[in-house]
């Protein structure tokens, strides 16, 4: 498959990893130059750095992270001909159908072939995908792209119609897999392809309802057992970190102090305003004395308050002015006294806290995965008789059309 | 490679989830009530599952995986395999049923005083179904459910459940979540590709889930690569959930070695019993035999710590009991440039800690929390709906992948914060960009936090592959 060496040689296919969004794949031909939104890379100042490592742009410009292809990375990268398969349905399917190092597998249509890249990648060099396709263009082109990606051993492309000239080996593979609009019409060549001598199994990739009822029929009909159907999807977080969240008692702390002190400004106020009067009434008599600290003092009085003001002095006529000052004094010391927790205010200070939640929009259906298996029929009972005229796997040149697959 | 064949003979590679049944073989038997009982296949023995039958275990050597028998006489015959059960639907419905006395004519009271005199739960069914005054009157379904109930109850049969990881994992995932901590088969299948375990690939791995990281690794190596398990006891560490994969130990021993948290350690060296004899020759055989094995134990162990600490490995999955970040940093170093870093854990809290603190550091590109989503379907002709019963969670995964930092290289955006910086200071400027000195690594310009590698690509229309 891919390049396993340290370092990157040419020829080979990178994935660059521009961000998180954005992969896309590089064939490393020296001569070349990448000119991406994050800078100016030659070709040829690739070669022999190791995966994995982020690299500077010429001209300082940003900079990009070279990664060695994965199947997984190349789901994300690869030129969409078709609608394709993800993660989270490609790796269910692998591990329902038992795809593992040495199976041989089934699959149609190649379409973009996401899905042959990583079931290759399973079933390794011991194991082998024959992977059918009846878009001529689509099939020329995953053609290339398993030959550049040194798969051409592990994959057979065929260029065909499956539904309808059905798939060209006999009891030979461990499993089918197949993504294409009428897959009830190649559940019979599917069973031919399965091999006799073991349980073997299905997966019918399906969007619609409707689809999974045929395909459902279809398999019941051939013999298919255990049918079953899933759905998987993935659910991607989000995680912000953030301050520990603040408690209610700060909260109460705060809104107490805030409290606290509107009564003290209030108090102050009315000092002052019955100061102002007292001074008012004083320089109304004759020559007396500058009025100090009129300008600098508290002048943000509003209204409302100087009102509260008049209207409280009203009700506390009758004090002396001296007693009054005195109380007006302990209030502003009392109101100041609700202050915020020790031990609350220390947990605002210190570390942050990493919160995660569920991305607010989510890919909320691929298709339905109609699964069944089929059990040995050369132990089943009653096709005990056709056992033995089963042969080692037999090829149907009938059904090979080397024109098409040039 | 083109005449569209492919391969006739590709050779299955042995002792990967065996598909005939052997002896000393650990097997799931499935009983007609839907429960799994697990055995050790020994020869010449008697194996019973109670009310449902008891056999010669003999009958079950290289018999294939997955066929279901009836009991008769001790003795096995395959059955064939079962259809959908083709219900047609008449024109009976719940219309005209009471749901009170009528359906159930035996009383709570009634049941209480048959069990008293020693009749067992299916005998009572049998009863409730014999007296059910309008068993005609229900729907097939209905009575579908009525007769599945009693065949359950009655028919001595089984099947033989293969020991496929997805199997496997479902059978101990059902049996007590708690010991996977929360792997789902689902969950498993996407560990090992976001890994990417493939034939021949080198891993490090951290499995507190009884084993079960370690099975599908192990199954995914196909008897090719390496695995480096580090577990947290002194001894070889036991992973119960390999067991029932039946794997060949010459599929497993040259693949797999395990360390501890201790050996793992470079600065430390392990303590380990003399090999030599003290006097210089050896007393007896039996101490040569017995110095030689620790011998070759205390080389085996000092060649695969050498081997880890020679790093380069391809990927490294943990599904811990311990932090993980501890885990992944402790293991960082052995780590190849590019290599997937997997991490599972039943709490999101504890891998958004981990997010947290791993974006902050270079060297780890592209930090992503997804969970999955599972959803199974029944499916009957004209009853296909979602399962009633389904698991709530198969815990989160961490994936982040490891990377060569150059703290030299700038984003565009701090190149170009950098040069407006520079004209507005006004300063001769020698024209090649100074590297801008950070601590740490310099955001990636357009860095969008935490989408989700695996699902970045928006839904696109399935067109293809709708009805047509
Ligand atoms: C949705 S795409 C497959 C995507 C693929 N699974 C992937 O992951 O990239 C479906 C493909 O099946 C092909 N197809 C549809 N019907 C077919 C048929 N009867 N025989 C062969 N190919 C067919 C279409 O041309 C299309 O390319």
């Amino acid at each position: 498959m891919w390049s396993t060496a340290r370092e990157v040689a040419a020829g080979d296919l990178v994935i660059i990893w521009l961000t998180r969004d954005l992969a896309q794949p590089l064939l490393i031909t020296p001569g070349k130059e990448l000119n991406s939104k994050f800078g100016v890379y030659r070709h040829s100042d690739l070669v022999g750095i190791p995966y994995g490592s982020k690299v500077g742009s010429r001209n300082g410009k940003g900079f990009i992270h070279l990664l060695r292809p994965t199947p997984e990375l190349w789901t994300l990268a690869l030129p969409h001909r078709t609608q394709i398969l993800y993660l989270a349905d490609i790796a269910f399917i692998t591990s329902w159908l038992n795809i593992k190092p040495g199976s041989r597998v089934i699959e149609a249509g190649t379409g973009s072939a996401s899905f042959s890249h990583s079931v290759a990648r399973t079933v390794g060099a011991t194991g082998h995908v024959w992977s059918y396709e009846f878009h001529e263009a689509r099939a020329k082109k995953a053609r290339e792209e398993f030959t550049q990606h040194g798969l051409d051993d592990i994959i057979t492309l065929t260029h065909r119609n499956v539904c309808k000239d059905g798939f060209t080996v006999i009891d030979t593979v461990d499993a089918v897999f197949l993504d294409l609009p009428a897959p009830w019409d190649a559940v019979d060549h599917a069973k031919k392809a399965l091999r006799t001598d073991r349980v073997t199994r299905i997966c019918c990739f399906s969007p619609c309802m409707e689809q999974v009822l045929r395909t459902v029929t279809a398999l019941n009909d051939a013999g298919f057992t255990e049918i079953t159907m899933y759905e998987t999807l993935i659910r991607p977080h989000q995680v912000d970190v953030v301050p520990p969240l603040p408690t209610i008692d700060i909260i109460g702390a705060q809104l107490k102090q805030a409290e606290a002190r509107r009564e003290a400004k209030r108090l102050r106020q009315i000092a002052n305003s019955r100061q102002a009067r007292g001074e008012k009434r004083k320089r109304e008599e004759p020559n007396e004395e500058e009025m100090p600290g009129a300008s600098t003092g508290d002048q943000a009085m509003d209204v409302g308050a100087a009102d509260a003001a008049d209207e409280e002095m009203a009700s506390s006529h009758k004090k002396s002015k001296l007693s009054e000052t005195e109380s007006l004094a302990t209030a502003v010391a009392t109101a100041a006294v609700p202050s915020i927790p020790a031990a609350s205010l220390e947990s605002i200070t210190p570390t942050k806290i990493s919160l995660s939640k569920a991305f607010p929009e989510v890919r909320g259906h691929t298709s339905y995965l109609t699964f069944a298996v089929l059990v040995p029929r050369s132990t089943a009972p009653d096709l005990s008789e056709e056992e033995e005229e089963k042969a080692s796997p037999v090829l149907t040149n009938r059904d090979t059309a080397p024109a098409e697959s040039s | 490679m083109d005449s569209g064949e492919g391969p006739s003979s590709v050779s299955q590679p042995e002792g990967t989830g065996a598909t005939k049944i052997k002896l000393g073989d650990t097997i799931l038997l499935r009983i007609p009530s839907g429960d799994i009982r697990t055995l050790k296949l020994e020869k010449d023995s008697t194996i019973n599952l109670g009310k449902f039958g008891s056999f010669f275990s003999n009958e079950l050597i290289d018999q294939p995986y997955g066929l279901a028998y009836d009991i008769t006489d001790k003795k096995l015959t395959v059955l064939p395999p079962k259809g959908l059960q083709e219900v047609e639907d008449t024109d009976a419905t719940n219309e005209l049923i009471n749901d009170g006395q009528a359906v159930q004519p035996l009383t709570v009271e009634e049941i209480e005083a048959l069990k008293k005199s020693g009749l067992s739960a299916s005998e009572i069914i049998e009863k409730q179904i014999e007296q059910h005054a309008n068993f005609q009157l229900k729907t097939e379904y209905s009575k579908e459910k009525y007769k599945k109930r009693k065949e359950a109850k009655y028919s001595k049969s089984f099947s033989t459940v293969i020991p496929t990881l997805f199997n496997v994992c479902e059978y101990w995932f059902n049996k007590d979540p708690s010991r996977l901590r929360d792997i789902r088969p689902d969950t498993l299948s996407q560990m090992l590709n976001l890994a990417s375990i493939r034939p021949g690939g080198r891993y490090l791995a951290v499995d507190d889930a009884s084993g079960v990281v370690v099975a599908g690794i192990l199954d995914r190596l196909g008897g090719k690569g390496r695995l480096i398990t580090i577990c947290d006891v002194d001894s070889p560490p036991a992973y119960p959930v390999v067991t029932h994969m039946n794997f060949s130990k010459e599929f497993t021993t040259p693949v797999m070695s395990s360390l501890n948290w201790a050996t793992a350690d470079e600065d430390y060296t392990p303590v380990l019993p003399s090999s030599e004899p003290t006097s210089g020759s050896y007393k007896s055989d039996a101490q040569k035999t017995r110095l030689n094995k620790r011998k070759i134990a205390s080389n085996a162990l000092f060649q695969t710590r050498d081997e880890l600490f020679n790093g380069e490995f391809d990927g490294l999955i943990v599904a811990s009991q311990y932090d993980p970040f501890s885990i992944v940093q402790k293991l960082f170093p052995y780590l190849a440039g590019s290599a997937s870093i997997v991490v599972h854990s039943p709490q999101v809290h504890v891998l958004s800690d981990l997010h947290g603190k791993l974006r902050d550091i270079p060297g780890y590109l592209g930090p992503a929390i997804t969970e999955a989503f599972l959803r199974r379907y029944q499916v009957l002709p004209g009853r296909t709906h979602p399962m009633m019963n389904a698991s709530g969670s198969g815990g989160f995964i961490l994936h982040v992948i490891k990377i060569y930092d150059d703290p030299n290289a700038s984003s565009v955006m701090a190149h170009r914060h950098k040069v407006k910086k520079l004209r507005a200071e006004n300063t001769s400027n020698t024209g090649t960009p100074t590297p801008v000195q950070s601590k740490t690594a310099t955001p990636s310009p357009t860095v969008i936090e935490d989408a989700t590698m695996t699902e970045a690509e928006p839904m696109k229309d399935h067109s293809t592959n709708a009805t047509s």
